[in-house]
């Protein structure tokens, strides 16, 4: 059964697509995080704008397009994520 | 066999492990809200608080056993009962959100008691609402270790129906008021349960996150 994405989940989701997918190590682009993001263009233009003033993502401008890659406090967010989820996820709830 | 009254001081006791581990768990959670603003561990800890507040209540109240000066009012009793039954309220509203989520019907079960237990003593209602949060707490856990395979749920499950048999012997304690070993018994079942509760925690405070003020 599909299930809602709570906001902190949609961001736990953008952020680890950002880590994972920097394979080269030069940033992700827009396309690939809205494939894994599964969400509208509007929707993560926004939300990315929010990351990068949060300072939980870089914009790293190009020439063209500009690409993301996620930061320290990035990272951090995430295990912090994974820990939570994982303490929520014990007493069956969902983060 | 233990007296009554050592009975008392150990009922005591462990009322107060009750406070510290609900306060601990409450306290995690309220770090998992900080970092994430999540609501669920909003609700997880919001119950705990309450919980661990219920049991200061009734273990201060416990304290009046045991020294004679001490005299609590019945309504200082309600209050600590009221303020548990609180605890597994926000325990079980936590998995009815939850359900409600999911597209899935578990908030109607959640109004069933409000309806038929009127006319019951104060006490009793309280005992007997606090058996079925946690009763529902428990189904609900044991839904999501279904559907997670996740073997910390099932202790978590295990937990909670401890404290659910803990709450039912606290009803029975109450229609026989003269077995002292029934709520002695009703207090170590629950910490029982607690304890297991704990378990997360501990593995949480192994791992030392050091992880305030990120979001």
């Amino acid at each position: 059964m599909a299930s809602y994405r709570t906001q902190v989940r949609i961001i736990a989701d953008v952020l680890s697509t950002a880590r994972d997918m920097n394979i080269e190590g030069n940033g992700v682009g827009v396309t690939m995080l809205l494939r894994k993001g599964n969400m509208s263009y509007s929707r993560m233009s926004k939300l990315l704008s929010e990351l990068v003033g949060s300072g939980l993502i870089l914009e790293l401008s190009g020439d063209k397009i500009s690409k993301y890659m996620i930061s320290d406090k990035g990272i951090q967010f995430l295990e912090a994520y994974y820990q939570f989820e994982d303490f929520a996820q014990s007493f069956g709830l969902r983060l | 066999m233990a007296q009554p009254a050592n009975l008392e001081v150990i009922g005591d006791v462990l009322q107060f492990i009750g406070v510290f581990v609900s306060f601990s768990i409450a306290y995690v959670a309220y770090r998992g809200v900080r970092q994430t603003q999540s609501s669920s561990l909003t609700r997880l800890a919001t119950a705990f608080v309450f919980l661990g507040l219920g049991f200061a209540v009734e273990g201060v109240v416990g304290l009046g056993q045991v020294i004679p000066s001490l005299t609590f009012s019945t309504m200082v009793v309600v209050a600590g009962l009221l303020l548990e039954t609180m605890g597994y309220f926000f325990l079980a509203f936590s998995h009815a959100i939850d359900v409600m989520i999911s597209k899935k019907m578990g908030v109607a079960l959640l109004m069933f008691p409000v309806i038929s237990l009127t006319g019951a003593q104060l006490v009793d209602v309280l005992s007997i609402l606090s058996f079925y949060f946690v009763l529902y707490g428990v189904v609900e856990t044991v839904y999501s270790y279904v559907r997670t395979r996740k073997p910390d749920t099932l202790l978590i499950a295990l937990g909670l129906a401890m404290i659910g048999i803990g709450t039912f012997i606290q009803w029975l304690s109450l229609l026989y008021l003269n077995v002292d070993v029934l709520s002695l018994l009703q207090i170590i079942t629950k910490e029982i349960g607690l304890l297991i509760l704990f378990t997360p925690v501990l593995r949480f405070t192994v791992g030392g996150a050091k992880l305030d003020g990120i979001v």
